[in-house]
């Protein structure tokens, strides 16, 4: 268009629907995005150098503090780098409950992002029916590990305490009460033609870019890779269940948000997996209360509610480690930005956005 | 059914469904209405107070003030005024503050204590009047665990460790237990 | 004009002014409870019983907050904006009548009055956006502009369909004309062009393009504060009522349907109940959508006003004159009317996933992963020496 000029937006950091504090400039013309810049560091809290001076035991909070939506996923790697590099064998009922907390935890982000994503698009009531749901799974985190959110419950060598006497009971609630909820969720949205018009083959990404780019999790599921490193690099118990991984097609938003919510669908058929085989036993192998691991390196990667989050801890010998490097999946997934925006409306950068699921704490660290 | 079909009136049958449902939520600030905590719930740390002999399990040996990942304890022992005669503790605490505002929660201090004499009690609410209301002191601690040790029955991990009761013969102590001695000032 | 007309014509316009905005506090506490219901939480509970006074309170608070005025800002426009959406919407109630004789001035042309004055109401939202000297509120201001004229036609249009049936611009005359048979029932397909464009009208959801908060952060009211804001608050409740009293009386039969037996003040009672409940229902479903729906793009809203609704209110037109002139029975307008409407559905059904099929989620088991990607596992760093 000829005399006309770009115009400047800075989406963010105060922005409404830029899920935390993030800064995107885009250069519109009229409605359509010409040009994106995201800016990232206003959640920066060093986390990686705090675990430089904090002891071992001590890192777990801050982990959970990382991913703040799931908690138990971050808390896990870190355990799991810990652990590998210690050589310390999990007893098996620590590693089935963590296996069935992290899933738990992974419906429970899936549910927030359902949510926020509703709201991105402007439908007010998803947000509501996610956290109802969302709820009975904070319930239970709150009757076994005592938090809601940040629980500091996975410990190296194991978890915190056992599970709760009434345990078996309640997640047969939860899952049922899930299961329903889950699909009036999906019922109340997902086949909305009004959704499906906003978010089908808006943001598309070809799954070769998106492995270029670095993109993991479900984006890159999305996308039509079929990557999960719970099954193609396991890790902890992940081998023993038997589960789908929900794979797109054209990797645009719509496929971003529908692989999440079949993922959910199938986190249920682990945890029902795990707890019919949960055993009895130790929770905890025998470590001390002050970690002191070998000299070494190693480097872990699992499958977290937003993708790969892999832990790459240098240890020095002391109590504290020399180096703790977070490779958080939301930090990659931001990089596809600019080119999921490439030619977008305005309104569809809102969405783009959040199909991607960002959790600042995580980009920022 | 329909909505199987046309996805709009889909949804429009979900939100009516669920308009002649209960409300899920509850009314926070009383207590008759707000919804409850569970056993496990982890609140601010408190200290716990030792019926028996009328003090609090603490001596002041600080591992929790160490292990804080935030910084958040100070502490200070001296000698307990009731050894030997009528407690087993040589130094009991003087002074403990807690910065509530800066606790995160986490029950390090609950996990690295050998006396039981911390716990995550179920207090939670943070707003206060003043700007250093949130940064407890010896009293409202003990006040705060004593609540909690009374309403969920609590019991120390470790009695015969960390009893606080003299090992002599029990006849010529029992005038001073159960009394509440204020430890400071 | 004596000064006693004078007088009553400003008392009339004061009682109207204080009802209207009565209403208007009932319909935003309506709102909140409705919307609450749907999704399964309280609403307001605090302010009097089940939270009843919770508008006023709303009010009281609105008023003795700041009003904010940017730095930048055009200040005249600035402030004259907030008047220039509210006027209009007062207006349109001058001509609205709630029973036979019950309004402030029947006018004879008073559909034509409506409809010039509600357009009116745009220049206020671009006013606001531009003044504002703010790059969100000037794009919610534009987006105001071309979403509300492009609907502005089919909501004339499927008006001017009713216009033809009761051959009057009267909407005393337009009730009267429905005491056997609503038009709704004739015009199936102009109610729901009617209800579509007046939704976009509103700015309601799905069609909240212009303050959408997700996105425009709250469009042209995104610098406003307090009363000012109150007002423009004010204003949109007064269209969302105006709109659902519109829609009972042209297409819903007004009071004279189904049942109208009285005279006097009999009369205007039973009409005002019948008005009542008859609005609580079509804004129960104006609530109902926006606790349901998604919005739209502007592309998408522009496509499906001007490739959708406007050839369908012209076809509404068509169809209603061959109708009358040629005197066909008016159960043929229906059938006519509602299989297109039922066309119309399907056309939205299937035009938004015409281009991409809807199921693109394949579901590959771990076990078929498993065996399939041969990925070996990272052999970095390792064990300690």
């Amino acid at each position: 268009m000829d005399g006309s000029i770009d115009l400047m937006i800075n989406m963010g950091p105060q922005h409404p629907s830029t899920h935390g504090v993030f800064r995107l400039v885009i250069w519109v013309d009229g409605e359509r995005i010409i040009k994106s810049e995201p800016h990232i560091g206003y959640l920066h809290r060093g986390s990686e150098k705090i675990c430089e001076s904090e002891h071992y035991a001590q890192i777990v909070t801050l982990f959970d503090r990382m991913d703040y939506v799931g908690n138990l996923n971050s808390e896990l790697a870190f355990c799991l780098a810990t652990e590998k590099i210690m050589d310390v064998d999990v007893p098996e009922r620590a590693e089935y409950i963590r296996v069935i907390l992290c899933e738990l935890n992974r419906i429970a982000s899936h549910m927030l992002f359902y949510g926020v994503y509703g709201l991105d698009a402007g439908a007010m009531t998803p947000i509501l029916y996610a956290f109802r749901e969302r709820e009975k799974i904070q319930n239970l985190f709150e009757s076994i590990t005592g938090a809601r959110m940040m629980h500091n419950y996975i410990r190296i060598g194991g978890i915190k305490e056992d599970l709760p006497g009434d345990f078996q009971k309640r997640i047969v609630e939860v899952l049922d009460h899930l299961k329903r909820g889950i699909e009036e969720c999906d019922a109340l949205i997902s086949k909305n033609e009004m959704f499906l018009a906003r978010t089908k083959g808006v943001g598309s990404i070809s799954g070769s870019d998106a492995i270029d780019f670095g993109v993991t999790g479900p984006a890159l599921r999305a996308s039509g890779v079929a990557e999960d490193i719970r099954v193609t690099d396991s890790y902890s118990i992940y081998d023993r269940f038997d589960f789908n991984i929900p794979v797109g097609t054209y990797g645009d938003c719509w496929d971003r948000f529908y692989v999440r919510v079949e993922e959910m669908r199938e986190s249920i058929k682990i945890i029902e997996q795990a707890v019919r085989s949960l055993p009895e036993g130790d929770i905890s192998a025998s470590v001390r209360r002050i970690v002191r691991p070998p000299k070494g390196e190693v480097f872990v990667r699992t499958e977290s509610p937003r993708g790969d989050l892999a832990v790459f801890l240098v240890s020095d010998g002391t109590d504290k480690p020399y180096r703790v490097k977070v490779r958080a999946p939301s930090f990659a997934n931001l990089q596809a930005l600019e080119q999921m925006l490439q030619g977008a409306y305005l309104a569809d950068a809102v969405l783009i956005l959040g199909s991607i699921d960002l959790i600042m704490g995580e980009v920022d660290r | 059914m329909i909505g199987g079909i046309i996805g709009f009136v889909g949804g429009l049958a979900v939100t009516l469904k669920s308009a002649w449902r209960e409300p899920v939520t509850a009314e926070y600030p009383e207590s008759e209405k707000r919804l409850n905590l569970e056993d496990r719930y982890m609140g601010f740390p408190a200290l716990t107070w030792d019926g028996d002999v009328g003090e609090p399990y603490c001596t002041g040996c600080m591992v929790c003030v160490r292990e804080c990942p935030t910084q958040c304890m100070s502490a200070e022992m001296k000698d307990n005024p009731l050894y030997p005669l009528k407690s087993r503790r040589r130094k009991i605490i003087d002074s403990f503050e807690i910065n509530l505002a800066r606790c995160i929660l986490c029950g390090i201090c609950v996990d690295v204590c050998s006396f039981d004499a911390i716990e995550m009690s179920h207090e939670h609410e943070l707003s206060k009047y003043e700007r250093n209301a949130n940064r407890a002191d010896l009293p409202s601690l003990i006040s705060m665990g004593r609540d909690y040790q009374k309403k969920i029955g609590w019991n120390p991990r470790n009695p015969e460790k960390n009893n606080g009761l003299p090992q002599v013969e029990e006849g010529g102590l029992d005038s001073g237990a159960g009394e509440a001695v204020e430890v400071e000032e | 004009m004596t000064l006693s007309e004078v007088f009553i014509i400003l008392a009339k316009a004061v009682i109207l002014m204080l009802s209207v905005s009565f209403v208007v506090l009932l319909l935003t506490y309506a709102e909140r409870k409705a919307l609450a219901r749907i999704q399964q939480r309280m609403g307001p509970t605090r302010v009097g019983f089940r939270g009843i006074l919770q508008p006023v309170a709303d009010a009281l608070k609105l008023i003795t907050k700041e009003d904010i005025l940017p730095t930048w800002a055009d200040k005249g426009i600035y402030w004259l904006a907030p008047i220039a959406v509210f006027v209009p919407a007062f207006l349109m109630w001058v001509t609205i009548p709630v029973a036979q004789q019950v309004v402030v001035e029947n006018l004879d042309l008073g559909l034509l009055y409506i409809v010039a004055i509600s357009v009116l109401s745009v220049l206020g939202l671009v006013m606001a956006g531009w003044g504002s000297a703010n790059k969100w509120a000037v794009m919610g201001g534009l987006r105001a502009a071309g979403q509300l004229i492009s609907y502005e036609i089919p909501f004339i249009m499927a008006i001017l369909g009713v216009v033809m049936l009761a051959q009057s611009l009267d909407l005393t005359e337009v009730v009267t004309q429905q005491n056997s048979v609503p038009f709704a029932l004739v015009q199936p397909l102009g109610l729901f062009i009617f209800l579509t464009s007046a939704l976009a009208e509103l700015g309601r959801t799905p069609f909240d393009i212009h303050h959408a908060e997700s996105e425009v952060v709250g469009g042209p009211f995104v610098e406003y504060s307090g009363a000012h804001w109150s007002i423009f608050f004010l204003a949109e409740y007064m269209n969302t009522f105006t709109i659902a009293v519109l829609t009972v009386l042209l297409f819903l039969g007004g009071w004279s349907w189904p049942i109208m037996p009285f005279d006097g003040f009999l009369h205007t009672t039973l009409s005002a109940i019948w008005l009542l409940l008859k609005t609580s229902a079509v804004i129960w479903l104006i609530f109902w959508i926006r606790g349901t729906y998604p919005r739209l793009r502007i592309d998408q809203l522009m496509a499906f006003g001007w490739k959708m609704l406007v050839p369908l209110s012209f076809l509404n037109i068509l169809m209603t004159a061959v109708v009358l002139f040629y005197s066909i029975p008016l159960w043929v307008l229906t059938c006519l009317s509602g299989i297109f409407l039922v066309a119309a559905v399907y056309i939205i059904r299937f035009s938004a996933s015409s281009s991409m099929e809807r199921e693109t989620i394949r579901l590959i088991s771990a076990k078929e992963l498993r065996s399939k990607v041969g990925i070996p596992p990272l052999e970095t760093g390792g064990k300690p020496e």
